[in-house]
């Protein structure tokens, strides 16, 4: 089902409505937001509102990256709200306080990939389900840091870390360059590469992918692996941006919903879909845009979790009224 | 001997490591655990275990036909908050109950007719009833009219109500699960979708009415909560969702589908119960507590063999 525009050589009302519908709810739900700002709330669309939203958006989008590679592949990563929070923690806390602040960030990126693997192993070799493995790895690591917290309380965030979550260049936050710097590499990734045409086939069909002779435990292995990495840069990111360490369980923990949510608006789904790295981010740049859209009305915490809710339920239908 | 051996493979779940989990436990608690077996701790345990024995036997009910509720939790946050501040019971708990109705079909739905993934629909679902719920009553307080306590947490000739109310539950589900049509159905489903169709069997509607119950399920161990606490929690529920997971996956309840049953369900609550009250004993602080749960779950769950890697 790739309909594309291209396919429609004439203009026609057809052609478009046909493309228009064919595109992810993200793209369609942040022009709608836009225009939606544009009428009534201008001034989150003056430059320095914009930056700000992009560099909030920067966490989010670093786990979308992760999160999408690893739902392509019919699994799922709830670990990420451990790893944000072991992170920030490693990144804050006393114990690594006499080592350079690229040290630290080794530590924390190192810890993601540890955590990735973990659940890789446990998912393809003992065939864990997905859901519960990562979703028990987060619980895991978020009692053990608010333990080691009430003996070693956080400090504050290593100024390098900080730097890049919260400095500026030429008056342009870092965060968003961060973000987008892994973003293309990645994106090529999947379409040029091996590995993510891999990715697509053991998406599309596992049981057909590993009989064809593609090393599917070993993509899936690599997906959770990539997705701690990101989870770990995001953290970082997250934790550079509030400055403090924080053994508020809060933080970042919604984030992991979040994360879901923007991988499903952006047009992918278990085993696939029709994007693959351009549409999740747009869907992160999305609802970060319309939480801060939503706040500028007033709207409290539990106006956002009905929204959040009912966005993934709505994005999640369209999908699957398109599949049917 | 054999026979019990020759339940491992069964649809029932249970098997000798399994059965041996909690009694092992009740081995090393009494022990090593000062005050374990004592009359006070064994009614105190019960009480505690009741809400969680009873949204794990719904849990288990939808892992039956290959599905997975999240949102039980969000339910009974928001019976909670509903009967501490609704007013007359009379009108609160018909309210509730209609509302875990709607929560199951709309899951449901979302699963069968729209094809959703089970954990993307229950997460929306829960995530939007724990927004509705925090609208309803954002901080803890309120107060549950007395009739709840009488009739949920008193005692009957030295025997606790909860106790009552977990075994009626678990009575009226090993009937409905082993005794009529819509039991066999259930198991049929899990086993074999697609040859269940083509035998005849309504699959949707079947999906449907499990995850019904299980929101029905997570509506009494609200009710039954709220008695407990007297008061309304807005995030009280929030464990839920994850710990009957936990305990049906303990209790051997493959959560591919098509084996389980509520003697299983029962033996994972208890050993999940056994565990918390052992670790409170020993003096765990509470946050290894739930660290602890958690790798236990992760070992309970590689433990299951199943075929599929992923989800």
């Amino acid at each position: 089902m790739n309909t594309n525009i291209s396919q429609y050589p004439y203009f026609s009302l057809k052609g478009l409505l046909v493309a228009v519908s064919d595109l992810s709810p993200a793209y369609l739900g942040t022009a709608f937001l836009l225009i939606a700002a544009w009428i009534f709330r201008p001034i989150l669309l003056s430059e320095a509102f914009f930056l700000v939203i992009l560099r909030q958006a920067a966490p989010l989008g670093m786990l979308v990256l992760g999160q999408s590679i690893v739902i392509r592949c019919r699994s799922i990563d709830l670990s990420i709200g451990g790893i944000i929070l072991a992170a920030n923690y490693i990144a804050s806390s006393a114990y690594l306080n006499g080592y350079p602040d690229y040290v630290i960030i080794m530590a924390c990126i190192l810890f993601g990939l540890m955590v990735g693997a973990t659940n890789g192993i446990l998912i393809t070799q003992f065939r864990g389900s997905a859901v519960i493995i990562t979703l028990a790895m987060s619980i895991v690591f978020v009692g053990v840091v608010v333990a080691l917290a009430r003996y070693t309380p956080p400090g504050d965030v290593p100024p390098l870390i900080r730097y890049f979550g919260s400095g500026r260049m030429n008056n342009i936050p870092i965060a968003p360059m961060i973000w987008i710097a892994f973003v293309i590499p990645i994106a090529l990734a999947l379409r040029w590469t091996v590995f993510g045409r891999y990715v697509d086939a053991v998406g599309a069909n596992p049981h057909a992918a590993a009989i064809s002779g593609i090393p599917y435990l070993k993509i899936m292995f690599l997906t959770h692996v990539l997705s701690g990495f990101t989870a770990a840069v995001g953290g970082l990111l997250l934790a550079g941006f509030v400055g403090k360490g924080s053994t508020d369980t809060g933080i970042g923990q919604d984030l992991v919903l979040n994360s879901i949510a923007a991988v499903i608006l952006g047009g992918v789904n278990f085993g696939g879909g029709r994007s693959r790295i351009l549409g999740p981010t747009i869907g992160a740049f999305m609802l970060t845009f319309l939480f801060n859209f939503l706040t500028s009305f007033g709207f409290e915490e539990s106006g956002k979790l009905m929204m959040q809710g009912f966005i993934i339920a709505i994005a999640a239908m369209v999908e699957g009224m398109k599949r049917r | 001997m054999r026979r019990l051996i020759r339940m491992s493979d069964s649809r029932s779940g249970l098997s000798i490591p399994i059965l041996a989990i909690p009694v092992a436990l009740i081995i090393i608690l009494t022990t090593m655990a000062h005050g374990f077996a004592s009359l006070e701790n064994l009614s105190n345990l019960i009480s505690q275990i009741a809400a969680l024995m009873i949204v794990a036997i719904g849990q288990m009910t939808v892992a039956l036909v290959m599905g997975l509720d999240l949102s039980v939790g969000s339910v009974i946050s928001l019976v909670t908050c509903m009967v501490a501040t609704g007013g007359s019971p009379a009108l609160t708990v018909p309210f509730c109950f209609a509302i875990g109705m709607m929560v199951g079909l709309l899951n449901g739905w979302g699963v069968t007719t729209l094809r959703i993934h089970p954990i993307i629909m229950t997460l929306s679902s829960m995530t939007f009833l724990q927004g509705v719920t925090l609208m309803w009553q954002p901080i803890p307080g309120g107060h549950v009219p007395d009739i709840f306590s009488v009739i949920g947490v008193g005692h009957t000739l030295g025997v606790p109500h909860s106790l009552i109310w977990s075994i009626l539950c678990a009575v009226a589900f090993s009937i409905l699960l082993n005794y009529s049509r819509f039991g066999l159905h259930l198991y049929a489903v899990g086993g074999n979708t697609v040859s269940a169709r083509l035998n005849g069997v309504a699959v949707n509607r079947v999906t449907v009415s499990a995850y019904v119950l299980c929101s029905l399920l997570a509506v009494i161990a609200g009710l039954y909560l709220a008695a407990r606490i007297a008061s309304g929690d807005p995030k009280i529920g929030a464990s839920f969702g994850l710990d009957s997971i936990t305990a049906i996956a303990l209790g051997g309840t493959q959560l591919s589908g098509g084996v389980g049953g509520v003697v299983s369900a029962i033996i994972g609550a208890l050993s999940l119960g056994l565990i918390s009250n052992g670790m409170n004993l020993l003096g765990v602080s509470p946050f290894l507590q739930s660290s602890a749960k958690g790798f236990i779950l992760i070992v309970a769950i590689c433990a299951q063999r199943r075929k599929t890697v992923g989800l």
